[in-house]
């Protein structure tokens, strides 16, 4: 089994205060740290824990400029057997352009495959795109949010799909197909700074995005950045942390939820 | 004829209610509505669309992507391009939305959550809310969206006449992805739908050790210990507490959130709680939109501190 795993770097802004620069033109994310998309980590280590069961080998292909080389060494850290580096100038925010290069490019390289995987999204643009949309770009089958693989055969696989509120369907689905990979299916392998620096000796194969850039027109035209609307928003409690810790007890009796 | 088409999501005989907000996204943009959906005894208000479109085929043939974009070729036949193409942002709408778009070679913006009909642009969320992205819709369309649930249901509007009722008749069903059953979560002993009090932890808790510490001050409040999504699917607590649109929507007295930033998923499945408190270090963390009170600090301080208070 050949699987192509996509790996993004993206930026850590969970604590982060996100500033827009240029009236609306750029998110400044040049003071943060950078890791790997969550959502790939799982797609990484599910891609990895099927091929250490069946054979075959992962690739792991990521997409963005030469620092994208450093969550590729975490993916071969992790057991693929290769990194490809697509590498563009700038992020490009459309998915659909995003998606169409990276066809363009497994078409023209010959990229063998026999599963595709993407995470369900990205955590910086959370469009959940690139995946469905390539899959009808390369007319293959498609199944997003994927949260168990169940059986693994030579032309199939049973998978299932997560819907809401806990429930799951259990999909049939004929290879080759692409699947956009849940949070949560697995529990991936810890990566220690040794391993990275170990994989680093891998080659990774360097692309340069321009060559597959063949009918790939942004669908979107402008993107402007702009801070979300405000809602009424919660009565803070400032003070001494003993003073905050009294007022939020006295919350709890006013609420009835504690005597 | 100018008009958006709406795709229903309906799964096991419901009309899910976020179906809602996509006709509030196509009323506010003053199209006629063309809503697709599958024949069956699905109740929902019908006079919400111009026409209905009816499809002889299960839902489960209905909701695969692969059939869907058949469906939607046989509606535009003879009616021509829609303006826009509308789904709910959910795991049915997330996954056919982008298949169609890639199919038709359409553009595509997902989680829609808010509109400026006379700039003609749409907003949709980044970095879990903290940005929003805004999209011109000057490109050729028809623009396929996926609709966040809640932000346009109460802009769904009652048409003046009864819907026309049109019928496809078939559908080629794709044998390469086929729907074979549906697997239920497991019962649990601890039923978070009915606590009355929910201490919730999210990533901000930090590492599994952490968990008995809270499940303690969990126990010393007489709340019940959740989490959001990161902190089970790391296995730090069961699935069956998780709270969010993947887990469960729940409905406390007081919702006590700490460590949690608020991504929509997760305020989908507490929004509703009588009293939330939110206890986060990021002063721009998105919960904080929609706590009641908030608190910016140090999850494990106040944890600390409230475990001194509660003791003396
Ligand atoms: C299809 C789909 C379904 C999903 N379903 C769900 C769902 O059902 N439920 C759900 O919760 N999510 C769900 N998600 C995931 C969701 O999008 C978010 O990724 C998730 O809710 C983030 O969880 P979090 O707030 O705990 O973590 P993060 O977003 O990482 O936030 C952690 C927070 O902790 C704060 N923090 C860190 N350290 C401390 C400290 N010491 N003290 C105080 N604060 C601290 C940070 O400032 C930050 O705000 C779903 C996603 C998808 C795509
Ligand atoms: N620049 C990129 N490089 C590598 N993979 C990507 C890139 N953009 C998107 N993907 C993949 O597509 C998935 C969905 O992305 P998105 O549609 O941007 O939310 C991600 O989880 C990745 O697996």
């Amino acid at each position: 089994m050949n699987i192509v795993t996509f790996t993004k770097r993206v930026p850590v802004t969970q604590e982060e205060e996100l500033r827009i620069t240029g009236d609306g033109a750029a998110v400044d994310l040049s003071k943060l740290p950078f890791k790997v998309n969550d959502w790939d980590n799982y797609a990484v280590e599910e891609a990895v824990r099927i091929v250490e069961k069946v054979g075959g080998s992962v690739t792991a292909v990521a997409m963005g400029d030469a620092e994208s080389d450093e969550v590729l060494r975490r993916a071969i850290a992790m057991g693929a057997k290769d990194g490809f580096l697509v590498r563009i100038a700038r992020a490009i925010q459309d998915p659909f352009a995003r998606a169409a290069l990276i066809s363009n490019f497994i078409k023209n390289e010959n990229v063998p495959f026999d599963v595709i995987f993407t995470g369900v999204q990205s955590e910086d643009d959370q469009f959940g795109s690139v995946g469905g949309i390539l899959a009808a770009l390369l007319k293959l089958p498609y199944s997003s949010m994927v949260i168990g693989i169940d059986k693994v055969e030579s032309d199939h696989m049973v998978i299932r799909r997560e819907l809401e509120g806990g429930l799951q369907e259990r999909v049939r689905i004929s290879l080759p197909c692409i699947l956009s990979i849940q949070s949560g299916i697995n529990e991936p392998r810890y990566v220690s700074i040794m391993g990275i620096r170990k994989a680093s000796k891998v080659e990774r194969k360097v692309f340069q995005g321009n060559a597959y850039e063949a009918g790939v027109g942004a669908m979107i035209d402008t993107v402007k950045w702009v801070y979300p609307p405000r809602k009424k928003g919660a009565m803070m409690l400032s003070g001494e942390l003993d003073e905050v810790c009294k007022n939020l007890v006295g919350i709890l009796k006013e609420k009835g939820v504690y005597q | 004829m100018s008009y958006a088409l709406v795709v229903a999501e309906v799964r096991r005989g419901v009309f899910e209610e976020r179906n809602l907000d996509s006709f509030g996204l196509s009323s506010l943009l003053g199209k006629e509505i063309v809503l697709v959906v599958p024949d069956g005894p699905y109740s929902f208000n019908e006079r919400l669309a111009d026409t209905i479109v009816k499809v002889k085929a299960g839902e489960e043939v209905f909701l695969n992507p692969l059939n869907l974009v058949d469906i939607i070729e046989q509606v535009m036949n003879g009616r021509g391009k829609p303006d826009c193409i509308v789904f709910t942002h959910s795991s049915s709408g997330m996954e056919s939305a982008p298949y169609v778009a890639g199919t038709f070679g359409l553009p595509v913006v997902t989680d829609v959550s808010a509109i400026n009909k006379d700039e003609g642009v749409f907003y949709k969320s980044y970095y879990s809310d903290k940005i929003f992205g805004e999209f011109k819709c000057t490109g050729q369309g028809p623009w396929v969206l996926t609709v966040r649930s809640g932000s346009f249901k109460d802009a769904a509007a009652e048409k003046a006449d009864a819907a026309k009722v049109e019928y496809i008749e078939g559908v080629a069903a794709s044998d390469k992805r086929v729907f074979l059953e549906y697997v239920e979560e497991e019962k649990t002993e601890i039923d978070i739908t009915k606590a009355e009090f929910l201490l919730s932890v999210g990533r901000g808790v930090g590492n599994k050790d952490e968990i008995p510490t809270y499940e303690e001050l969990a126990g010393m409040l007489k709340a019940t210990l959740s989490g959001s999504r990161p902190v089970i699917d790391k296995m730090w607590l069961p699935k069956p507490r998780q709270v969010g649109t993947s887990g469960k929507t729940v409905k406390p007295k007081v919702y006590l959130a700490m460590g949690i930033s608020g991504a929509f998923q997760h305020i989908a499945g507490m929004k509703d709680s009588d009293c939330i408190i939110a206890i986060n270090k990021d002063a721009g963390a998105p919960i904080f939109q929609y706590a009641h009170f908030g608190v910016i600090a140090d999850m494990h301080k106040v944890r600390d501190k409230l475990k001194d208070m509660l003791k003396s």
